[in-house]
């Protein structure tokens, strides 16, 4: 049997259950990005809609099980691609068509808003140190490779196939070997930075502490597995040593999204339903917020009437297009 | 710990959300909750807030300002003033206040909103004057 079906059945059941299960992630008072009634997806009407889009999903896993495997007898890169958009694109179009459904139940957010007459400086709190340990592991890794440079080999794998065997090599050269640790460390600044911007571009609120817990999770998670990545032309590092914490991470973020989500204590953001568009774009010139609470899932998207946001996703690709270049080809 | 005083706005109101912003802010200068020298947040924070264009509540601020309540010194906080109340009130202020006053009552009581609660709402607000 092709080695591909193994990794794409996977992504595909990893995928799909992520668009299963991607209506209980978002915040209580959305249903499908909708805003409705507190009681509302409990209720008879709630359930069928949820019903209908879980039978949806369930024949489309169904065809795209069938279909993997003559593709992946044809291109097994293909049909690994192809595990992965398919949830994605056929999930999205059943989430929309739910979507659709939920709109006429939809109840407008109470048109009360409240704002804290305060001048307190808006300060990033303390822990936001914590930040800062996970940059010391891209230079201990450098530190240690320039260490045993002489035990480096001229030439190592730098990519593998579906069978394990090396089909791409670097050379022994300083962009070669320090290059995905300047790439890590620059995608952290910027993530880094992402976070600072996020909490000073946002309404106050519980829900930006939270999201820069997240963040600092995520950035010692990137600090571990660039290190094993950069690591890998001297030591022999199994897959395990990067897939078991990448679940584990993956499924702990899952987790502790959703109980952040269904928290009936967090703020709303109060955002209009008529500026959402496909229920994850939100376009708001009269909003001066430029990250706002998303409705799918927990965290911040951007407000794409506001110019900064533009600025923002402008400056945010530059910096991976700019990081992107200083890895080894 | 003294909490900062707080203003609300209505959405659905039909009075526009800069009045609002003008008619919650005086309430806080005239009752003195807001005291002069005391420093209200950048027109861009507010706005943020409240989720309004930073037009709104630059035309409310500018507003107290033309009224003397706010100093709005160009590159500095927006901060409260001491403004020296007029002797006497501009002649038909009572009158007007007298129509505001009966329109806000026929509103609330074509929300259903009952007249002995209204009543006892007015009388409240009379004790607070007199207090004062």
């Amino acid at each position: 049997m092709n080695g591909a079906v193994f990794i794409a059945l996977p992504m595909l059941a990893l995928c799909w259950a992520i668009m299963f299960v991607l209506p209980h992630l978002s915040p209580l008072r959305y249903f499908f990005a909708i805003t409705v009634p507190p009681d509302f997806p409990s209720g008879e009407s709630g359930r069928a809609i949820l019903r209908r889009y879980h039978w949806r999903l369930a024949a489309l896993l169904l065809c795209s099980v069938a279909s993997v495997w003559p593709l992946a007898a044809y291109s097994p890169v293909l049909a690994i691609a192809y595990s992965m958009m398919l949830p994605v694109v056929g999930g999205m179009a059943c989430f929309l068509l739910a979507r659709n459904q939920v709109r006429r139940f939809s109840a407008s957010l109470p048109p009360l808003r409240e704002a804290e007459l305060s001048t307190a400086p808006d300060r990033l709190p303390r822990w936001i140190a914590l930040a800062l340990p996970p940059f010391a592991a891209p230079l201990a890794t450098a530190a240690y490779l320039r260490a045993h440079w002489a035990e480096i080999p001229a030439r190592f794998p730098l990519h593998y196939d579906l069978a394990g065997t090396p089909d791409r090599w670097a050379e022994k050269t300083a962009r070669g070997i320090y290059g995905p640790l300047l790439f890590a460390a620059g995608l952290m600044l910027l993530l880094l930075l992402l976070c600072v911007a996020i909490f000073h571009g946002a309404r106050r609120g519980r829900q930006r502490a939270a999201m820069l817990k997240l963040e600092i999770a995520a950035l010692y998670f990137m600090a571990y597995i660039f290190a094993i990545v950069a690591l890998m032309p001297l030591l022999h590092i199994s897959l395990a040593a990067s897939l078991l914490p990448t679940v584990l991470f993956v499924i702990g973020v899952a987790a502790w999204g959703y109980k952040l989500a269904r928290d009936p204590e967090m703020p709303v953001d109060p955002t209009p339903d008529q500026y959402w568009r496909l229920g994850s774009f939100y376009y708001n010139p009269n909003d001066p917020a430029i990250f706002v609470q998303k409705r799918i899932g927990l965290g911040y998207t951007l407000n794409f009437g506001n110019p900064f946001s533009w600025i923002t996703t402008g400056m945010v690709a530059a910096g991976v297009i700019a990081l992107a270049l200083v890895l080894p080809r | 710990v003294n909490s900062a005083p707080k203003i609300r706005i209505d959405l659905h109101s039909t009075v526009p959300v800069y009045r609002q912003i003008v008619d919650a802010l005086r309430v806080h200068l005239v009752a003195g909750t807001l005291a002069p020298e005391t420093q209200l947040p950048s027109v861009r924070r507010l706005a943020m807030e409240l989720g309004v264009h930073f037009n709104t509540v630059g035309e409310a601020y500018r507003e107290l300002a033309a009224e003397g309540w706010l100093n709005l010194r160009h590159g500095r906080r927006v901060t409260v003033m001491a403004r020296v109340q007029p002797a006497t009130a501009a002649p038909g202020q009572i009158a007007e206040f007298r129509v505001r006053l009966r329109s806000i009552v026929a509103q609330l009581r074509a929300a259903g909103v009952p007249s002995p609660a209204i009543g006892a709402e007015l009388r409240k607000l009379a004790q607070e004057l007199k207090s004062i």
